[in-house]
């Protein structure tokens, strides 16, 4: 009985302590490098599996795929000609503008190793960590957009949490009239954007891209498209409903930007962003800038 | 029949979090059982001299840095758990198999409960009624390691040996 009580409150206040102050992440950091050995068994029937699935697929998909890779590549060479000059001569224009050009930052490629061990939560574990130089805060996109953030860095692997978690939010632009919003990610594997007027100029089908206010995600990443708008006369906000257009579930790939230089140095201070327990305080601290950026 | 040692405890431990760990993807995420909690709850019952709150304790703990889940969420809920499994145990000699189940069920349903309300004072948003999916597949679980494992229902039969 006495020891019933004492391991609980030990635990009280091992979560109270892992909650609010930041003093057990170096713990958990050291404990998941420990457990690494053990995950790598705990994996090898799956990736037995996959391999097996690999030598066995079919000759003829092979060649179908090769086919249409040829395809996709020689399209794509033909835009990027035309990308090639326009970037040429955005620069020269930016130049005769004074403007800053625009960065290009590195990245890491990575591979999904697992959707994380809580069904409830929007994560996905990536095989880059620490030893790999990833920091928490870093941008992470696929080839059809971007897929989340890093929030937590583990020696040899990392969680990233997805757009579409309740906990992240993200800075946007409408493609079409450069309106500028803040997404924030609902049960569902959606987006919302609150707190914008009910006659606001979003249509369904648009699409939102970063506009890298924030400085973690570049800006013009594609992130989501509007899928439902609800304007009703009985609230003075319109409700808008998109879809991620990142395909986590569809491949393994991802690749993790590094941040811009600017914040690099500001990274170390934060505490690995948006945890469960802070994400109130993210979100209050998100609607205050919504509002600075709606009402000019 | 898995014969009770403290080696056979923490081996099977061990393995349960292995299980844990085994990457699970796609919808069938929902239905995994609390492995830990299931072997644990085996072994508290059937040798508590073996397994104790301390241990229930520890396994939480283990969870939760496994899982990245706020660090003692697991193991309260556990170490909760874990308390009312002892304070009927000495009772469950004369329940018969199905009766112990039902027991089993109640303490998977209670541990789960714990984690969600503990959960939600995190600021985990509500979870929904597939979030209880793990206590009905660790109620079947309970009857895998029942069978290989041995009952717990007769322990005189360890003594008239």
């Amino acid at each position: 009985m006495l020891l019933a009580i004492a391991v609980a409150a030990l635990s009280i206040i091992i979560m109270a302590v892992d909650a609010r102050l930041n003093y057990l992440s170096q713990l958990r950091q050291a404990f998941i490098g420990g457990l690494h050995p053990i995950e790598r068994i705990a994996n090898i029937p799956s990736e037995l599996i996959r391999d097996a699935n690999k030598y066995f697929s079919a000759h003829s998909q092979l060649v179908q795929e090769n086919h249409m890779l040829k395809q996709q590549a020689f399209e794509r060479e033909v835009k990027l000609q035309r990308l090639n000059t326009l970037q040429a001569e955005n620069e020269h224009l930016r130049s005769l503008l004074g403007g800053d050009s625009p960065t290009h930052p590195r990245a890491t490629l990575g591979d999904i190793s697992h959707t994380g061990r809580d069904p409830f939560r929007n994560v996905v574990i990536v095989n880059r960590g620490g030893q790999h130089n990833i920091q928490a805060g870093q941008a992470v996109v696929d080839s059809k957009g971007v897929i989340g953030q890093v929030t937590r860095v583990y020696p040899f692997s990392s969680e990233v949490t997805l757009i579409t978690d309740k906990s992240l939010s993200i800075p946007v632009q409408v493609e079409r009239n450069q309106l500028r919003a803040i997404a924030f990610g609902q049960s569902g594997n959606t987006l919302d954007i609150p707190y914008l007027p009910a006659n606001v100029d979003i249509k369904v089908g648009d699409k939102l891209v970063t506009s890298g206010m924030d400085g973690v995600y570049p800006p013009g990443l594609a992130v989501a498209t509007v899928t439902k708008i609800e304007q009703g006369p009985e609230s003075t906000f319109a409700k808008i409903i998109c879809s991620p257009i990142a395909e986590v579930a569809y491949h393994l790939q991802l690749l993790i930007l590094e941040l811009p230089d600017s914040i690099e140095t500001d990274v170390s201070n934060l505490e690995p962003i948006k945890e469960e327990s802070t994400a109130k305080k993210v979100k209050k601290s998100n609607k205050k800038r919504t509002r600075s950026h709606v009402s000019p | 029949m898995l014969a009770p040692s403290l080696l056979s405890v923490y081996a099977s431990l061990f393995f349960a979090l292995l299980f844990q760990l085994f990457p699970w993807t796609g919808q069938g995420i929902i239905f995994r059982p609390d492995f830990m909690l299931v072997v644990l709850l085996y072994w508290l019952l059937r040798t508590p001299y073996l397994c104790n709150i301390g241990t229930a304790w520890a396994v939480g703990l283990l969870v939760d840095l496994a899982t990245g889940s706020l660090l003692g969420q697991h193991a309260l809920a556990f170490t909760l758990t874990g308390y009312i499994a002892l304070s009927f145990q000495r009772r469950l000699v004369l329940f018969s198999a199905f009766q112990i189940t039902l027991y089993v069920f109640g303490l998977l349903f209670f541990g789960r409960t714990a984690i969600l309300i503990l959960k939600l004072f995190a600021g985990s948003e509500a979870l929904g009624w597939l979030y209880f999916w793990p206590v009905i597949t660790g109620t079947l679980l309970w009857q895998i390691i029942r069978i290989t494992f041995g009952s717990i229902s007769r322990p005189k039969n360890r003594e008239n040996r």
